[in-house]
């Protein structure tokens, strides 16, 4: 489909038309956090911000998510799984988001395909919105991410001033664009030129970081001091796991309450936790947080390449931002390069 | 590079060198201009990494209680409201005072990342840092900004009780003669005058937000269990599943678990990742525990302990 493009004053039309017949997922702010949320229409949706705190990831794979529900004491344990999602517009996620999404699909969506990620994700349209501007912690152009592409998104938005520009990337695209058309019109020609000139903003100011030879060295580097130095400050929270993108683990727990009747719940979990791979019998093959943090960057930067052949980051920059005690993946990638 | 960064490395350098301790505690320069973080050298040439400037935010004594079992003694910097951590440490016989050495800095305030990278560009390299009266002349590799420090300030800062350390075996610094300013509890009045509804509805909506990181659990020099009861997974006291139901259960007894405890350091408030206002909570209790108990804030001196551990003839009974 050729560009389209959107006036900014219809933004408000196109988001309470999708709402009627689509759960739309859109940020919003309150108390000066944004975050993306289910909304019932275009009331209060705010695209020109930064980022959200936390990524719109929790709609595909939420951070607790019911599985089904039992009672043990009917014969046939009467499973009932839960009833799927309806059909989705997630609207506003940025370049890096998208792509993790993409990086999520190689996990979920591979030998095992993982049910209740995939309902989510087939039934969603994804609305990109290109990036006019960086943060101090953004650097997703390590990871060849543009702040003007969003592959796997179904439409992209840029906001070239009064307007957007629409870049209809799919067929899933299409029939949104379809069933809104009065709302967009054909571009005229001069929106990719425009869009190259509104994100140039967002890929200077963001950290000029380069990967090469990253992997490589990391290969060699399991029993390298750097892990017990890096790890002395980290104080073992969730916080970079769970604000994380790509962060995928998760736990399988049961909740009944003391009676027959219960559900069966996942719900992300950390490998920066003590317990988290706390074997039944006490044994724990991650003792100390040297072996937990070296963990977590060996899986972005190596683990993740070597099974999926990309980086399992994304730059979006959350974890360093929110690291209560300065635990910074781009300056352990630059350490890395660095150290002997 | 300021006397007290000077006289930091000085410090540190000696007590290495002397063998009087076997690792210091410190700052060192951050991956951004107006960060820094925690610091752990174990030679004398290490202690040119130590810096002392406004961004030294973090709490540091909760890591001796991570580093229970170290061979030998540890110092550590801090600032007076951390100092209070010292305290709070000891009387939970987490550490033991001989072997600690406390390095304590004057603190004239802390400056808020959030609220500076909101005014400035702060992805540089700090080259210096000064303060001009009201203001704050911050040189970064990205170029050299001015702010106002009442604007950047720590929210904590504004109310501080301890400029300087309540303990400190080294001084590192001259005393600041800055009155303090106890709270007067103004804010979380506004609090206690809502309706249960109210409060309930505004505690809530913030619960909800909770990712459950456990940031503000692993940073409290006052949360040291051997195992803590959120990490219990028989019996599941809270489970694990993130809702605002397990999430209140887990805040509220956070929050009760510190009661007559909590050393005010603020440094649950800071780690949140989801401006979640955990302080709030503290502070309500810390202000029940003086009124009721003519507490001082826990840890202010080396004696005292858990006001609501200990018994008094005279305390109050008006519930029995």
């Amino acid at each position: 489909m050729a560009n389209k493009s959107i006036k900014k004053d219809q933004v408000k039309g196109l988001l309470d038309k999708l709402a009627e017949s689509n759960q739309l997922i859109a940020p919003i702010q309150s108390e000066g956090i944004t975050l993306f949320k289910p909304v019932k229409s275009g009331e209060g949706v705010v695209l020109d911000c930064q980022n959200a705190l936390v990524p719109p990831k929790d709609f595909f794979f939420p951070q607790s998510e019911k599985m089904f529900t039992y009672d043990i004491s009917d014969p046939s344990w009467a499973i009932t799984p839960v009833e799927g999602v309806p059909n989705r517009v997630l609207f506003g996620a940025r370049p890096c988001d998208v792509k993790s999404i993409l990086l999520l699909d190689k996990v979920f969506d591979a030998e095992f395909r993982d049910d209740y990620y995939l309902d989510k994700r087939n039934k969603t349209t994804i609305v990109a919105l290109s990036c006019n501007d960086a943060r101090h912690t953004c650097f997703c152009g390590a990871f060849g991410i543009s702040p003007g592409e969003a592959e796997g998104a179904d439409i992209l938005l840029t906001d070239l001033g009064d307007r957007y520009l629409a870049e209809v990337l799919t067929e899933k695209g299409e029939a949104l664009v379809s069933s809104c058309a009065n709302l967009f019109t054909d571009d005229d020609g001069n929106g990719p030129a425009a869009k190259e000139k509104a994100v140039a903003p967002a890929k200077e100011k963001q950290m000029q970081i380069s990967l090469e030879g990253v992997k490589e060295k990391l290969d060699n580097m399991f029993d390298h001091p750097i892990w017990d130095t890096e790890s002395l400050r980290c104080i073992g929270c969730g916080t970079c796991t769970f604000v994380c993108p790509t962060c995928h683990c998760f736990d399988i727990v049961d909740f009944n309450n003391q009676s027959s009747i219960g559900y069966r719940y996942r719900c992300a979990d950390s490998c920066q936790f003590a317990n988290f791979t706390r074997a039944a019998g006490g044994h724990q093959p991650r003792p100390t947080k040297k072996e937990r943090i070296r963990q977590r960057f060996l899986h972005k930067l190596r683990y993740f390449v070597d099974r999926y052949g990309d980086f399992g980051c994304v730059g979006c920059g959350r974890c360093l931002e929110k690291c209560p005690v300065n635990l910074d993946i781009a300056q352990i990638i630059n350490k890395v390069k660095e150290v002997g | 590079m300021n006397n007290v960064t000077e006289n930091l490395r000085k410090t540190a350098a000696k007590l290495l060198q002397d063998q009087e301790v076997k690792m210091v505690i410190g700052y060192g320069a951050g991956s951004e201009a107006v960060r820094t973080q925690p610091l752990f050298i174990t030679s004398p040439e290490d202690a040119e990494k130590l810096v002392w400037n406004p961004f030294c935010v973090n709490g540091l004594t909760k890591y001796l209680s991570d580093l229970k079992g170290f061979d030998g003694k540890i110092a550590v910097v801090v600032k007076g409201c951390d100092s209070r951590g010292i305290y709070r440490l000891t009387q939970d016989n987490i550490v033991s005072r001989d072997q600690v050495v406390v390095l304590g800095i004057p603190c004239a305030g802390q400056m808020s990342y959030q609220k500076l990278a909101a005014k400035m560009d702060v992805s540089g390299q700090l080259t210096d840092v000064e303060e001009k009266g009201e203001n704050l002349e911050i040189k970064t590799s990205k170029g050299n900004f001015t702010v106002k420090k009442s604007e950047v300030l720590l929210d904590k800062c504004a109310l501080c009780e301890n400029h300087n350390p309540v303990v400190a075996d080294h001084l590192i610094g001259d005393k600041l003669d800055i009155a303090p300013k106890p709270d007067d509890y103004e804010e979380i009045k506004k609090y206690e005058a809502m309706s249960t509804e109210e409060k309930a509805k505004f505690w809530l909506s913030q619960f909800e937000r909770c990712i459950r990181c456990y940031a503000c659990r692993n940073t409290c020099p006052g949360c040291t269990c051997r195992e803590c009861v959120f990490d219990t997974i028989k019996p599941d006291w809270v489970g694990k599943e993130i809702n605002v139901s397990e999430n209140e259960l887990f805040h509220l007894t956070r929050a009760m678990h510190l009661a007559g405890r909590c050393v005010d350091c603020g440094e649950c408030d800071r780690v949140c990742p989801m401006d979640i206002p955990i302080r709030l909570l503290n502070k309500k209790l810390l202000k029940d525990c003086k009124e009721l108990f003519e507490m001082a804030t826990p840890g202010s001196s080396e004696e005292g302990g858990s006001v609501l551990g200990q018994y008094r003839l005279e305390d109050p009974e008006e519930f029995m």
